[in-house]
């Protein structure tokens, strides 16, 4: 007996030292393998419902060309990387890997995301029994990149999925322009780096231009924008090379201004939402010199979703170029306050510059009265 | 021999809607600095401040339309209408008034009636205001407070910057005149001649 255990123990050795030194080549499996079977739009799967435990056909398709063109395979993230537990796809078989396969673990790439979710309202729900997993906000497949993304769009594929805003925010006045112009997780999120993405809009079309038409209108390239229009190489576009840049476009037949977005960055930190935690101080916007406004950047997106960014002065924000973007004491217009001033002044100096004449001949009239 | 007449002028409507305006400009100007200068001054919290000038902005909008009803039913807008034949000629006898004839103790050219309530300065800057400054105003201050609502009206006339300017100037054209309609108010026959008039409705005009 003891021979036929030592024995066992060499063999296991053995194989365990020829495993090591031999590995079997495993051969990566290619996203057009997956395609071969997922693009048909009729591949289905028998599921159960696991709220209501009945019977439901789920859709097993991927659109291939909305696949490509999300931020995972622009990063050359492959269909097994997520889904790890494929190791190689076995084509004698109906299906080729397993039937049932485990669910996908974003937090293995985005941990740090994993962590700040970890401390939030949406974590803490799971306590109510709702589970909120990452795709139900983010998508399974399509996960766009979402830095050239605009706040309709932001908002739209994720909080107000599940949140009607007009039902919280009654205190909040103009509503819908901060709805409009503002992601919500600059405030609900207020931790999380933020800036002002200004986009050309065309005030013929009303519609906004794409990077390429701008930057094909100036006749220059996204490699020498920033050198052509920065003349004074600070990094910076000023307001004065603002001007030039408008006026580069105008010789072009582009009458375009500027609008304004106020957006989070795509940053772990946003995804640290909690009750009451969101930020309600009015003040720290709507300041002169408020943080917010700190990083202000031209963005010329491109078709495939991907964006140039420039960095432009704040001080952009107080001109007319961005004249649909007003923020109560945040952008104004500071000229205003100076002719205000003027305004103000000449009336109270009429007033008391009369009042003092009527002072000094209140004699004078005295003497016509007695006359 | 100085004779003392009182006049009636000023009817319930019109003090009724003197006084509710001026109440709302004085609460219009506190709110708006506040809003305007927030960074700098703490009268009260920007959403309250925004708060309060929105209801009493619709209450000065409901005012105006007391006012506008008031004259327009009972025909006496044309006190407002300046004579185009003598209002050049009425308007620079009125400044040399209040720029000189006043300060010697020249009598005042212009005397009041109910049908003549306004000299010719008062006339034409109450036009402008009544007419123009103040539908101004109030349809501006329509637009920043649904400035979604309103978009399209609002990028129509180029922004939201642009409603704002008109909004803020006018504010400063209103804050300024508040000072110089209070100071000409007491060049009555006694300082405190029109201020009185403007609660029991009667001038005292003498001869």
């Amino acid at each position: 007996m003891k021979k036929v255990t030592r024995c066992m123990l060499h063999l296991g050795c053995s194989l365990m030292l020829a495993s090591w030194l031999y590995p079997t080549p495993l051969r990566a499996t290619e996203n057009s393998e997956c395609f071969e079977c997922h693009s048909d739009e009729t591949l289905t799967k028998e599921s159960t419902d696991n709220i209501l435990q009945t019977a439901i056909t789920e859709s097993m398709y991927v659109d291939e060309e909305k696949f490509e063109h999300s931020i995972h395979n622009i990063n050359g993230i492959t269909c097994v990387d997520c889904h790890t537990d494929i190791e190689e796809l076995n084509w004698d078989e109906d299906i080729p890997h397993k039937a049932e396969l485990q669910p996908v673990s974003c937090t293995e790439c985005h941990e740090e995301s994993g962590t700040e979710f970890q401390n939030s309202v949406h974590m803490k729900i799971r306590k109510k029994g709702v589970t909120m997993s990452c795709y139900a906000c983010h998508d399974y497949h399509y996960v766009k990149p979402m830095e050239g993304v605009q706040v309709a769009e932001r908002a739209n594929t994720k909080c107000l999925k599940c949140h009607n805003p007009n039902l919280s925010h009654d205190w909040l006045p103009a509503g819908d322009s901060h709805f409009a112009f503002v992601e919500c997780v600059v405030c609900h999120a207020p931790d999380v780096p933020k800036y002002i993405n200004l986009r050309f809009y065309d005030l013929v079309t009303n519609k906004f231009y794409d990077g390429d038409q701008i930057l094909k209108a100036l006749g220059l390239t996204s490699e020498n924008f920033m050198a052509t229009i920065d003349k004074n190489g600070n990094k910076i576009i000023d307001s004065d090379e603002l001007e030039d840049l408008l006026f580069m476009l105008k010789q072009q037949n582009i009458h375009t201004l500027l609008r304004a977005e106020l957006v989070a960055d795509i940053h772990p930190i946003a995804h640290q939402i909690n009750r009451g935690a969101a930020q309600n101080d009015c003040e720290k916007c709507h300041s002169g010199d408020s943080p917010y406004f700190n990083e202000v950047s031209i963005l010329l997106p491109h078709n495939d979703g991907t964006v140039e960014r420039y960095t432009i002065d704040r001080s952009v924000l107080e001109s007319y170029h961005v004249s649909h973007f007003y923020l109560l004491g945040g952008t104004k217009i500071k000229m205003l306050d100076k002719i205000g001033i003027l305004i103000l002044g000449g009336g109270i100096l009429g007033a008391f510059g009369h009042l003092f004449l009527r002072i000094v001949t209140v004699r004078l009239r005295n003497r016509r009265k007695e006359q | 021999m100085n004779h003392q007449k009182l006049i009636y002028i000023h009817p319930v409507p019109v003090r009724i809607w003197h006084w509710i305006n001026a109440a709302s400009f004085i609460v219009l100007i506190i709110t708006g600095i506040q809003i305007r200068y927030a960074e700098t001054l703490e009268f009260m919290t920007l959403s309250s401040a925004i708060s309060i000038h929105n209801y009493v902005g619709f209450a000065a909008i409901a005012n105006y339309f007391i006012w506008f009803a008031y004259y327009l039913g009972t025909g006496k807008i044309k006190i407002y209408i300046p004579d185009l034949r003598n209002v050049v000629a009425m308007a620079i006898k009125q400044a040399q008034y209040y720029g000189y004839g006043f300060f010697v103790g020249k009598p005042n050219p212009h005397v009041m009636t109910p049908e003549n309530k306004f000299n010719a300065l008062q006339q034409q800057a109450y036009l402008v205001i009544m007419m123009v400054l103040l539908p101004a105003q109030m349809i501006s201050g329509l637009f920043l407070w649904k400035v979604k609502g309103y978009e399209e009206y609002v990028m129509l006339l180029g922004g939201i910057k642009i409603i704002d300017t008109i909004h803020v100037l006018i504010f400063f054209f209103f804050t300024s005149f508040i000072f110089i309609h209070c100071y000409l108010a007491t060049l009555g026959h006694t300082p405190l001649a029109h201020f009185k008039a403007m609660f029991t409705g009667y001038e005292e005009h003498h001869d």
